[in-house]
């Protein structure tokens, strides 16, 4: 009886260690948070002129949003009610060539397929002017959970982090505003839901 | 005529007196006066005089839609103290307290110099905006309140607004 009862309790055990190691290795936890760590990119600060943090979050946001009453903010009222938080990282550089595609991608290596799909690259080769927009979306192809943003100019380089909901449709509302920059005619190049490029 | 003579001038007197004494010994918020004794105890240093003069006067010609303008400046601070760079943010934030909002940061790699920019709601449908400016010798504590229309304009272009307020920053210390 008292062989049969510690079969059970060790069992048991195994079996709630079991479920918790899945718990731990769950897919929110393998990346399935939309907020980027843009701490990671301080190297490429050694080598900027200049570096620019904006965070809209919390309170912040809610607040923008509350401006947000005139008939032309209709549509950026619609984007930003539901979001997170908006980050930027923008970092300027002397002259062309201080920074390195390998510099970029420190940001990118974090934009993993499955969680995260590119769905726009754009290229300026006139300007040298590249710009890639990813979203990562529920596993079931779902909602969307977040956007990142690069644009990567011959001086300067933009990293966006879009938190929440984002209605990419209307976008274009938020750009030149809020750190975001103008991506011109860049997002109506995306690709219908279930055919992303993966990155 | 005599006695009003006699009343004027030790009232005058003490008007300028009073300006020549550091900021925080005078006029302000108890907050503002809290956040410029840290940053004094920090540097060991104590802030510019005539301060009061320059708050009185900003007052008068802040930009719409700003009010309540407060200034520190402390000059020639031992650079040594600020922190490096990767802690600034953490040490700031320990230094302006939990209430306030980082928003924007603007970091000038060549010079070393920094502003961050941080706010808050204030009650009634008005904004605090506090700014810590740090460069090689200097370094600027700046509060405000802001109206939605102002603080808008901070959304709408945090980037710029938060360059134009590090000049900001460094013409309050040339002056």
């Amino acid at each position: 009886m008292n062989v049969s009862y510690n079969k059970i309790r060790t069992s048991a055990f195994l079996t709630l260690f079991g479920v918790m190691l899945a718990g731990t290795f769950s897919p929110p936890a393998f990346g399935q948070d939309p907020r980027l760590d843009i701490k990671n990119l301080e190297a490429l600060s050694k080598k900027a002129s200049e570096v620019v943090d904006v965070n809209l979050d919390g309170p912040l946001l809610k607040l923008a949003s509350r401006f947000m009453t005139d008939e032309d903010d209709r549509e950026g009222l619609e984007v930003i009610k539901n979001l997170k938080g908006i980050y930027v990282k923008s970092f300027t550089f002397d002259k062309p060539g201080d920074y390195s595609v390998e510099d970029v991608e420190a940001i990118r290596s974090q934009l993993h397929a499955p969680a995260w799909s590119r769905i726009v690259t754009a290229r300026d080769k006139r300007e040298g002017e590249i710009t890639e927009i990813y979203l990562m979306t529920e596993r079931d192809g779902g909602n969307i959970l977040g956007m990142a943003i690069i644009d990567a100019e011959p001086t300067e380089l933009t990293v966006v982090n879009i938190v929440g909901p984002v209605d990419i449709d209307k976008l274009s509302q938020l750009e030149g505003k809020m750190g975001i920059p103008r991506l011109g005619d860049q997002t109506k190049e995306q690709k219908p839901a279930g055919h992303h490029e993966k990155p | 005529m005599r006695n009003r003579s006699s009343f004027l001038t030790p009232a005058i007197l003490s008007l300028a007196l009073l300006q020549m004494l550091p900021f925080p010994a005078r006029a302000g918020d108890q907050e503002f006066r809290t956040l410029v004794e840290r940053m004094s105890a920090y540097y060991q240093k104590r802030p510019m005089r005539f301060m009061g003069w320059l708050n009185f006067v900003a007052n008068r010609f802040t930009l719409q839609g700003v009010s309540h303008f407060q200034i520190a400046i402390f000059d020639d601070i031992d650079t040594s103290r600020t922190p490096p760079s990767e802690d600034l943010e953490s040490s700031l934030a320990s230094l302006v307290g939990p209430s306030y909002q980082p928003f924007v940061r603007v970091h000038d790699v060549r010079s070393g110099d920094w502003t961050c920019i941080y706010t808050r709601e204030s009650g009634k449908a008005r904004f605090e905006m506090l700014i810590v400016s740090i460069d090689s010798t200097d370094a600027v504590l700046m509060k405000m309140q802001l109206t939605p229309d102002a603080l808008r304009e901070w959304v709408d272009e945090p980037m710029k607004k938060g360059r134009d307020s590090r000049e900001e920053a460094r013409h309050a210390e040339v002056n």
